[in-house]
Order: structure tokens, then sequence, then C-alpha cells
């Protein structure tokens, strides 16, 4: 009988739970209807990541980015084309208007000025001793996870509460961007011994339009509108809340339900679905990111000699005719529905983009009349050889990525037609990206012929064509592995310019010398640009303010956002 | 009794000991790492990477790494989060309520459901309702979860719109009970539907061997009812089986659903162990394989003890 009674209870609870829709997203706040601002409603955004911690100094994930970027704020941001905007600053210091003082034993200081008034969310003020405190946190904690540019500050003095007066060990190109990820609060974190551990991981406190009220893990983060807000009247919205969803599947299938306003992140292929739908806007954004297949001029092996020379691909013939073998605008057109550019270099938006800079375009017959000229003859299954040496490569790329996998048939069957043999050899993504020489990562190990993969570098682009262009950092045992010049390019010009950029403030002057760089990398013909992608958001028809921004996460200016009564 | 359970007990130590050592090296020997995740990032250099190899131990030889988690395991330190930096406890912690709520309502609907059903085939069987039940047990039990989970969310979710896709509550909406049971229901029914197959069976096989016995016959030749005959003599010794399985289920209250959790987003202790695992946060990973192995360990002493008292014929030696 009491099995009974269960099971009847159990068939009530869900013949309740069968009842209306309720909740879900709300367009609460007074219906005006003359056009401009609602105020009040609660926006709900899927990230299909979670994230896991918004401390600025700790963050890794794009997702955890998105939701902390209504919170936390630095002292500058970027905008669409690259310029730098203050923020927390009353301007963005510059050897013009005397912000940064190049002093005469080669370095520099730089003079940020706060803007007056400011507050953090829990009411205390926000003081030039925040900045230091953020700047000898940055470098004090062990699990910071990148003190790039901070590890070039010697030091810093706070004469007043509002000037932070930076002094850099060097002449450092890139200062503008030093405090972007968001300044820590020195009177709640000071007397804490591990900041690791403390709740500020979950709830930080900030500058930003909303204050996190409530963190519940794999499920979702609360932000509340921030009373100490700077900007009076802002934001409109009351709440924003990040909700965790398991794919972008599951996002759009919600977006279409209407149970949340917007989604981060859908892939092209998701596209033409939503293109379809009157009730639901796409915000195409380029992105920095650049899919690439960088080319093995040493010999594939495991820890390979960065002087040795691979038997196939040492022949530039055969890597610029690989290059006009490749159809880039139409695997656009068949894979990615369109919704990305042919790329021309690592560097695809901002100031310092070679915009003039090309590379050999779709031209089959090209490439065969290279590979006659240089000496490679077909044999009898088509398949070219010189000396003995068979033009048979591989090609790895991350397993799982249906994209991807799709490139490499393509190029198997192009390449074929050519003469040369494609073979695929893909690893998963924690080996293949892991970056670690001990990991044995391929592309540090120089264990492959041709990588497929995607890189985007930051704003200050120069770290990257640093890292992945400067003759010394070509991997190897010598050097423990240091560096990211995967394809071993060596160039004495290239070396000279990324010195000459890295040793200048003057924009024109780097920007002109990464040109110079990239360009000799286009014409040692190493890597093959494949496409620059953009980053594809989905928001409901009824959202206004939202943009899309090339250097800054969507949620840069939520306090912007409302929802119209729909 | 006593001395029975003492031993096995004391057997449990070097097994739970080997099996953390075997997963300890299974991580470790999966590809990639705990670091992989920083190369995408163009601001991280060399530099950071060894600095961070180091602040999480990464750079020890492997048996002083695993010697290191040991040590402080034992002592109630199980270590933070290397992309987190929460406290494995508290992860486990904040999960497990969540998982606990959607594995027990499974566990009782599916034992709820299971018994009359897996009696009711058995007596009435080729009944037009046993064809029924035994082709839609075997249809579930060969569906996978994914699929499933996912069949629903469209027919429930999607189309009918009955449900909601995923997650445990709406949010922005204060505590509602009604709106807390309507997110259950898809992702209750997507494991229960297929873990009902495989007891239903099992009652189903053991009651049909129970009523053919002699004393069956002879009980019904006494005169009893048959409600009464199939209720206190036939499944009271059909049952037995179904409690070792039943008792073999109870460690997924701790370890949840990997793949329903995943569909639905439901914030468990499935989602916590996936996330882990891409992450190869180690710490994270090494505390739900210890509690995990741990209570399967437990489960199965549990149902050898509980199979002991039900049945006589058992005898522990």
């Amino acid at each position: 009988m009491r099995a009974l009674s269960i099971v009847l209870a159990a068939i009530g609870l869900v013949a309740a739970a069968c009842g209306p829709t309720t909740g879900g997203p709300t367009t609460t706040g007074q219906a005006t209807a003359s056009a401009g601002p609602v105020r009040g409603g609660t926006f709900i955004l899927a990230l299909w990541q979670e994230p896991v911690t918004l401390a600025p100094h700790y963050r890794n994930q794009t997702a955890a980015n998105v939701a902390a970027r209504v919170v936390t704020e630095g002292l500058s941001r970027t905008d669409t084309d690259g310029n730098y905007l203050p923020v927390l600053a009353k301007q963005i210091p510059t050897t013009t208007n005397g912000g940064v003082k190049l002093t005469s034993d080669g370095k520099m200081d730089v003079n940020w000025e706060l803007l007056p008034g400011l507050k953090w969310s829990d009411g205390d003020p926000v003081t030039s001793a925040d900045i230091k405190f953020t700047w000898q946190v940055w470098m004090k904690d062990p699990n910071t996870i990148s003190r790039t540019g901070f590890d070039q500050i010697d030091s810093i003095d706070t004469p007043s509460d509002t000037t932070a007066v930076v002094h850099y060990k060097t002449v450092y190109g890139p200062y503008q961007n030093n405090f972007v990820d968001g300044l820590l609060p020195k009177h709640l974190l000071e007397t804490v011994p591990d900041i690791s551990k403390h709740d500020y991981n979950r709830k930080p406190i900030g500058t930003g339009p909303f204050k996190i009220t409530e963190f519940v893990a794999g499920d979702h983060i609360t932000g509340e509108r921030n009373p100490n807000y700077r900007v009076a009247g802002k934001p409109y919205l009351d709440k924003i809340i990040f909700k965790s969803v398991p794919s972008r599947e599951v996002a759009v299938a919600q977006l279409k339900a209407g149970e949340i306003n917007g989604m981060w992140n859908l892939l092209e292929a998701q596209t033409p679905d939503l293109e379809k739908l009157a009730d639901i806007k796409m915000v195409i954004t380029p992105s920095p990111s650049v899919e690439r297949i960088e080319m093995n001029t040493a010999k594939n092996q495991d820890m390979t000699d960065p002087s040795s020379t691979h038997p196939v691909l040492s022949d530039i013939n055969v890597r610029r005719a690989l290059i006009y073998a490749t159809p880039k605008q139409s695997i656009i057109d068949k894979l990615l529905f369109g919704k990305a550019k042919p790329g021309t270099s690592p560097v695809s938006q901002g100031w310092a983009s070679p915009k003039s800079l090309t590379q050999e375009s779709y031209d089959p017959a090209k490439a065969k009349q290279l590979l006659d000229q240089a000496g490679w003859v077909p044999g009898s299954d088509g398949i070219r050889s010189k000396a003995g040496v068979r033009a048979s490569l591989t090609i790895t790329t991350t397993t799982g990525d249906q994209t991807r996998e799709r490139v490499e048939q393509i190029l198997i069957e192009e390449f074929k037609s050519i003469g040369v043999e494609l073979k695929i050899q893909n690893q998963p993504s924690s080996v293949l990206l892991s970056g670690s020489w001990s990991g044995g990562d391929p592309r540090k190990r120089g264990s492959f012929d041709l990588v497929m993969y995607a890189s985007s570098p930051g704003i200050d682009p120069h770290s990257i064509v640093f890292q992945r262009y400067y003759s010394k950092n070509i991997p190897s045992s010598a050097n423990g592995g240091n560096g990211q010049d995967y394809t071993r390019f060596k160039n004495p010009d290239a070396d000279k310019a990324i010195e000459e950029a890295g040793s200048t403030l003057d924009l024109e002057k780097r920007k002109t010398a990464y040109a110079t760089a990239l360009k000799l990398v286009n014409d040692a013909a190493v890597i093959i640009w494949m496409y620059e992608r953009a980053g594809i958001d989905a928001h409901r028809a009824n959202v206004v303010g939202w943009q899309g921004n090339v250097w800054d996460n969507i949620t840069w200016n939520t306090e912007d956002w409302y929802l119209k009564p729909s | 009794m006593g001395t029975y359970i003492t031993r096995r007990l004391l057997q449990a130590i070097p097994l739970l000991l080997g099996i953390s050592v075997a997963s300890f090296a299974i991580l470790k020997a999966v590809p990639g790492g705990p670091l992989a995740a920083y190369e995408s990032n163009p601001n991280i250099t060399d530099e950071d990477l060894r600095r961070l190899e180091h602040t999480f131990g990464l750079d020890q030889p492997l048996p002083v790494q695993y010697l290191n988690w040991l040590g402080k395991f034992l002592v109630g330190d199980w270590g933070y989060s290397f992309v987190s930096h929460q406290p494995v406890l508290g992860l486990i912690g904040e999960r497990l309520p969540n998982t606990v709520y959607l594995m027990g309502t499974v566990f009782l609907t599916v034992l709820v459901l299971a018994i009359p059903i897996g009696v009711l085939t058995a007596v009435k069987q080729y009944s037009w309702f046993d064809h029924l039940v035994t082709g839609a047990t075997f249809a579930f039990l060969s569906t996978p979860t994914f699929w499933l989970g996912l069949l629903l969310i469209i027919a429930f979710g999607l189309v009918l719109k009955l449900f909601p896709l995923g997650g445990m509550a709406t949010l922005g909406m204060p505590f509602d009970p009604i709106d807390r049971l309507r997110h259950l229901v898809l992702p209750v029914a997507t494991i229960a539907l297929v873990q009902l197959g495989s007891h239903v069976r099992y009652l189903r096989a053991s009651m049909l061997e129970t009523i053919t016995q002699d004393y069956m016959r002879t009980a019904r030749a006494k005169g009893l009812s048959e409600g009464a005959l199939v209720v206190r003599h036939a499944l009271k010794n059909a049952a037995i089986p179904l409690v070792t399985v039943v008792a073999l289920d109870l460690p997924e209250l701790f370890v949840g659903a990997l793949v329903t959790e995943q569909i639905f987003g439901w914030p468990g202790m499935g989602r916590l162990f996936w996330d882990s695992a891409t992450r190869s946060d180690y710490p994270v990973l090494m505390g739900i394989l210890a509690v995990s192995s741990a209570l399967i360990v437990l489960a199965n002493l549990l149902a050898d003890v509980v199979y002991g008292y039900l049945d006589p014929r058992i005898r522990f030696s």
C-alpha cells in the first residue's frame, strides 16, 4: 500500500510539474511608448563554458572574462578599432600629453591619473594604492596566470590618492595595456595571505556596473546593479545572470525558446539556422583569431635539431605550391558559411595589422608548375618525388573538431591533384596545443610536417610576433623548449625588425617594423594563413545596446544594455 | 558476522590504496595536462608556465606527487583545484546535494516502478503486458543515455514545451517547488527509463524462477489467494537478487550521472568530474575517484551482508 501511495504521489507531482511555463527572462521595467532606454529587468546570458574563477589575475577562460567584465575594470580598455581608451583613468598617458617620460638611462615612467571620486562596489574609495597593490599581487602571487608586462615594472610611486607613477625597467611599448584586466581592491585583500583561497575568486569586488551577489557553481552567476557605479543612472538592467549551459546547441535551443536573452559564442555552422528567425539577432564581430597551417622546415622528429632540414618541406617551392593548392575561399564558403575571411597574417586586427600584406591565392596550375620546375617528378601513382624522396606529408590538427577534419579532407584531395600526398595524424588538443616541451607538444618538439590550429594575438602583437618569428625562439633541447617559432623560421632581417619594434614607443615605427617581419615570414612561405575567424554571438531581438568589440568581451558595455518590452 | 565485516573492511584498505595508485597513474598517463589550457593565452610566457608547474607541484617526480597527495588526503586535506583554486572538499560539497537530489529521485522512482512491473510481467508471462514491457525494456536498455536525453529534450522541451530544457530551476525567480520538479522530470526520466529496464528484467527472471518452485505449488494447493501467494511467498524470495543490484546502485548517489548531467546542465558530481577531467584538474579528480571507489567497495560489502541476512542459506565464514 505504501508503495502504491508513493507512486500516486509521484504521478501527482509529475502532473503538477507539467503546468504552464513561468518565470524565464522577464522584461519587467516600465514600458514606455517612446523610444529610449527601459530601466529594470533581468538579462540571462548563456555561457557554454563554466567560469571557475573571476579574479583578474587567475582568469584564463574566455567565459570567465565575459562574466567578470561586468565587475572588474582596469585603467584602460581597447575599442573595436584597437585604440586605447581610458576606463578608470582620466586619460591614456602618452609621450605627447606628458603622461609618459623617457628617462636618460633608457627607462620610462608612466603617470596614471585616476578619475576623481571612484568607489569600489562596497563603497570604499579607489585610490592609487590599489594600482600599486594590483602590481604587487600580480608579481607575488604564485598562482598568477601571466605576469607579462607587470614583470617590466621596477616600482610604483603613489604621490597622491589619484596619481600612480609606474617606473618601468625598460622602454615598454604595450604599457597602455598593462592594467587592463582589473584593479584589485587593497582594502579587502591586503591582509589576505592567499587570495586564491579567498571568496574574492567568486565574488570579486570591482568598479563595474554590476556586483556579483550569487555564484552557484555549474549553474549560474548573478550580478546585481552596483549602487556605487560611477555613471549616474546606469546600468539600466537590475540584474545580469550568467547561466551555465552544457553546450552551444543547448544555448541555441534555450535562446529560441526564450529561456535566455543572449548567448556567447556560436559556431559558423549554427548561423544559417538562426538567420531565418526574426526574433533572434546575431552579432558577428571580427576576431583576432587566425587559423593557420604551419609547415615544419626542420626534420620531422622528436626534439628536432633546428638546423636540420625537412626532406620535402625544406624546399620553398614545395611550400609555395602547397599555399597555391589551398582553396581558402571555397573552404570559407562551404565549411564556414561565409562567416570568415581568407587570412594573410597572424595579426589580422588592430593598429598593428599589416593590411597590405598578401599571400599567394588559389592556383593549382601554378602549384604544379612550381613543382615541375623544382624537379619534383610525378610517379606512377601521381605522387611526385625528387632524388628518391617521395612528396608525402602528414597533417596534424586537434581531434574531434569537425570543421578542421573536413578542411583536412579537402586538402588531401587538392594536394593529391598537384602530386603531394597528405596523411592525417591528428592529436587531442590537450597534447597538440599543450604548449609544453615536457608535455610533448609536437609543435614544440618539431615532430610534425603540417600542423593546423588557430591563435590570437593580444591588441599589442609584440609578444606573439617575438615568440613566433624571432629566431632565438625556436624551441629546441638547447634552449629548454622555449619559444613558439614552430616552423623553425629564421631570418636575420626579421630578427632586426622585431628587435626594433620592441624598443620604441613610436606606434608608426613599430607598425612598420612588424609589417617588415611578417612580410619576411610570408616570403619564406612557411605558414598558410587559412582564415580569420569571426566572433559570433546572438541575442533576442528585444535586446538593445549589445555591441560586438574585437578586442573586448561581449559584456564590455552591459551598462548600456536594456530590454525592450516585447 | 562482526568479524566478517571487520575482515572485509581491513581487506578494503590495500584495495583502495591500489585503486588510488592506479587512478593516479592513469590520470598522469593521459596526454596533455593541466597546463594545456594556458597555451591559447597569448600573454602566457614559458616562464609563466614553468612557475605554474612549480606552484602546482607538477615539476616533482610522479611518486613524490602521489605521496604528497596521499599524505594530505589521509589527514583530510584534499587539496585545491588547479583551475578554480577552490578546496576540493568544498567543490564536492556544493555539487553533492544536487546529485543526491537527482539520483535519489531516480533511485526511488526506479524502485517503486520496477517492483510492480517486474512482478506483473512474470505473473502474466506472455500476456500483452509482458510483451509490451519486455519490448520497451529492451528498447530502453539498448538506448544510449545521451541520445535518449536529447530525444526527450526535443520532444517534451522544444516541441511540446512541457518541460524546461535544462538546469535545476528557472533563473531569476524565487524558490518554487513546482518549478524545481518541472526541471527534474526529464533528467530523471532519462536515467530511470534505462535503469528501470535492467531492474525489471532482473526481477522478472527471478520471479519466473520462483513461481515455478514446488513450494509455490504447495502454497497454492493449500488455497492461498493469488495476491498473497505472489507478494508473501514469491516476491520475498525473488527480490533477493534485486537487493544486490540496488545496493550496487547506491554509489551512483555520489558519482552522479556523467552523461545526463552534461546534457541537462545539471550542476552535479557527474559534471564536476567531466569538467575536471577535460581540464586535467588532478586534485578534484583524485578526490572524486577516492570517494567513489570507497563507496563502491562499501556497497559491495553491504550487498553481501544484506544478502546473507535475507537468505539464510548463505553463511559468512
